[in-house]
């Protein structure tokens, strides 16, 4: 069992007794007004939920600095690919604190300007995870759907397909199929130019991602399904002569926007920490894109002699990940049937 | 019952038999060209096909899957440069960098895996465990609020950054590094302390959240308030009576989890320095060496495949309520 249900009322639990006197007559007018759409109740819960109004704002700072990266680096004066290598001593050490001219400070070694690296290294973490959220979740939905309501035959190929999928041990095969797309991708990974090799591995760790990715929310989809389609209004909707794909998208899909959303704000802060995690390790992205996982992977050598260099990145991805799972949680929360008092 | 221990037993095997299979196809059927990677630069033709042949490339992909299938069950025999090595019954070929047998590297592999994720399993339920009977027991005060979101924020903490942190700046640790349980279990202890230590507390906070959720359960049943009116001492109503019942559904996720770190702990791995089955994919990756990423990929989808396997066997031992048709 999960123990979302005790969760809830850590955070609520304080607004909502001081509230419930004023709420319940308010409640009662709006009912005989107009009826609202369980959507539009958890939206208004989420709303008055300070923890995650606090973190949707800090998501949002992150999207800003991502859409903004030009003009945010154009604005210092610099951008993440020149080498300043006049600014650094004979070991590599850059000769400049932060400066109004760089406002971060510079990398060890190669001299690039910190805080560019920085504002675009938002980019790559929002763009795959988003993107990844996105593929698995169209995926996942229309397997779910499809398997739930077909039954026979093609349900038995699709949950076997599910099945198959969720018993990968998927960090292994993240790390070992980029390197079969890469040859397909650029040919020799030898000789390549490193922006090829650079895109190539971009797509393919998309591509890895995704195709773990969607057997989850696949088999939570199929599930709500096997019930819903036996409900009268599904049953109504076939007499009436509605024609199938009809059925699945506008009888079925609104009733599992709950079940969507919360999975959709639970997996995109996991792939933020699966992309930075592979691209640590060496197995994600690569030079010469800037991304966090990379700034870190050779920032470790220097955490002693130049700590902002680490704990730039470092910070960045860990307020980042911690604030979408808490809206993740608040969001579950807010949308759980389940959690309603 | 039986029929379905029998059903889930097949369908386990196809899940392998695939797996094997696809990966096989995308790794060598792919042009991938292995050969003239370990050729290196300064290759002539003859030399090319000399390695191609050892690899047994130059055959068609059917007879090359057959005959690693064979090398599996019951060995195979390898002929480079005129010299015939016989490889023993789990074969997975040789390494294309390091000329070893897979099974061997493997073999070396796998335990230093195993000490990891079992050594942070004992922290990760020890911690968890207490923590959230500790919690479930106050529930509603300020500890029970206070456990909750501590768990939330290190359960959402990304783990790759958390363990960096440890093994930067948490030198009081004793050095990592792995050291035979069978020649010295000290050292080996010594060595694997920290990366017990970052598993374990990292992994706690689920297993708290968890745990407090079904002992919160376990102590609203009727057989715990029976135990309390017939005067059991309190200690002896939470320990024996709630958290025995509040254990079953812990046990089952801690099976299917324990077989994911066995295949996830490749982070743990290459932070610390420790030489696992996570930093033998790794260092594939990184060569090119496409038998070891095969081997190590098989090896990774028996062992999840055979731990949902016994979770779900021993689930229906396990939990009275579940009945199977």
């Amino acid at each position: 069992m999960e123990p979302m249900i005790e969760d809830s009322g850590v955070a609520e639990s304080a607004e909502s007794r001081t509230e419930t006197t004023e709420r319940t007559p308010a409640g009662r007018q709006n009912a005989r007004t107009r009826s609202k759409s369980p959507t539009a109740i958890a939206l208004e819960r989420l709303r008055r939920d300070k923890v995650a109004m606090v973190c949707a704002t800090i998501f949002g700072l992150f999207i800003l600095i991502a859409i903004f990266a030009p003009l945010l680096t154009t604005l210092e004066g610099q951008d993440p690919t020149t080498y300043h290598q006049d600014l650094l001593d004979d070991y590599g050490f850059p000769t400049i604190a932060p400066n109004g001219e760089h406002w971060l400070g510079i990398e060890p070694r190669l001299g690039r300007d910190l805080f560019a690296r920085f504002v675009y290294g938002a980019r790559p973490s929002l763009i795959v995870a988003g993107s990844v959220t996105a593929l698995t979740t169209v995926i996942g939905v229309v397997v779910g759907l499809v398997a739930g309501f077909a039954g026979g035959w093609v349900d038995r190929v699709l949950s076997w397909c599910i099945d198959f999928v969720l018993s990968l041990p998927y960090l292994l095969f993240a790390i070992a199929v980029p390197a079969v797309l890469l040859s397909i991708f650029v040919g020799s990974a030898e000789g390549a130019p490193p922006d090829d090799v650079a895109r190539a591995r971009f797509f393919s760790l998309i591509i890895v991602l995704s195709f773990f990715g969607w057997a989850n929310l696949a088999r939570l989809i199929r599930g709500e399904v096997l019930s819903l389609r036996e409900r009268e209004f599904v049953a109504a909707a076939k007499v009436l002569g509605v024609p199938t794909h009809r059925v699945l998208f506008k009888e079925l899909l609104p009733n599992l926007v709950a079940p969507i959303v919360i999975s959709v704000s639970l997996a995109l802060p996991q792939y933020i920490v699966t992309e930075a995690g592979l691209t640590f390790l060496g197995v994600g992205l690569t030079e010469p894109t800037p991304s966090w996982g990379v700034t870190i992977a050779s920032a470790q050598n220097y955490y002693r002699a130049d700590p902002l260099y680490l704990w730039l990145p470092v910070g960045a991805i860990t307020v980042l990940v911690l604030s979408l799972s808490l809206l993740g949680d608040s969001v579950r929360d807010a949308f759980d049937p389940r959690t309603r008092r | 019952m039986l029929l379905y221990i029998l059903k889930r037993i097949v369908s386990a095997i196809s899940v392998v038999i695939v797996t094997l299979v696809a990966s096989f196809a995308l790794f060598f059927l792919a042009p991938t060209d292995p050969a003239g990677v370990i050729c290196g630069p300064r290759c002539t033709p003859t030399r090319l096909a000399d390695i191609e042949q050892s690899l047994n490339l130059d055959e068609p992909p059917l007879e090359q899957i057959g005959s690693y299938m064979k090398g599996l069950v019951v060995g195979r025999d390898f002929t480079s440069g005129g010299v015939t090595q016989h490889c023993d019954a789990p074969c997975m070929g040789y390494s294309y960098t390091l000329g070893q047998p897979v099974t061997k590297l493997l073999k070396q592999a796998f335990p230093v895996t195993l000490s990891i994720v079992l050594g942070g399993a004992v922290v990760y339920l020890s911690v968890g465990i207490l923590a959230g009977t500790i919690a479930a027991q106050r529930r509603g005060t300020t500890l029970d609020k206070v456990t909750v979101g501590t768990t939330l924020v290190v359960n959402s903490f990304p783990y790759f950054v958390l363990a960096l942190l440890v093994a930067l700046y948490a030198t009081f640790l004793p050095q990592t590094g792995y050291h035979s349980f069978l020649d010295n279990p000290l050292l080996w202890a010594s060595g694997l302390v920290a990366a017990w230590l970052t598993l374990g507390l990292a992994n706690a906070a689920a297993y708290t959240r968890y745990s407090r959720a079904s002992m919160i359960e376990s102590l609203g049943q009727d057989f715990v308030r029976t135990a309390r009116s017939k005067g059991v001492p309190h200690r002896r109503v939470v320990y024996r009576h709630g958290l025995r019942a509040a254990l079953t559904p812990v046990a089952t996720i801690f099976g299917i989890d324990l077989a994911f770190q066995l295949t996830n702990a490749i982070f743990t791995e290459s932070i610390f320095g420790l030489p696992g089955l996570g930093m033998l994919t790794l260092r594939a990756f990184a060569q090119y060496d496409l038998p070891t990423l095969l081997g190590s990929v098989f090896v990774g989808s028996v062992a999840l495949v055979l731990m949902n396997l016994l979770v779900d066997i021993a689930y229906t031992f396990l939990d009275p309520r579940v009945r199977l048709g």
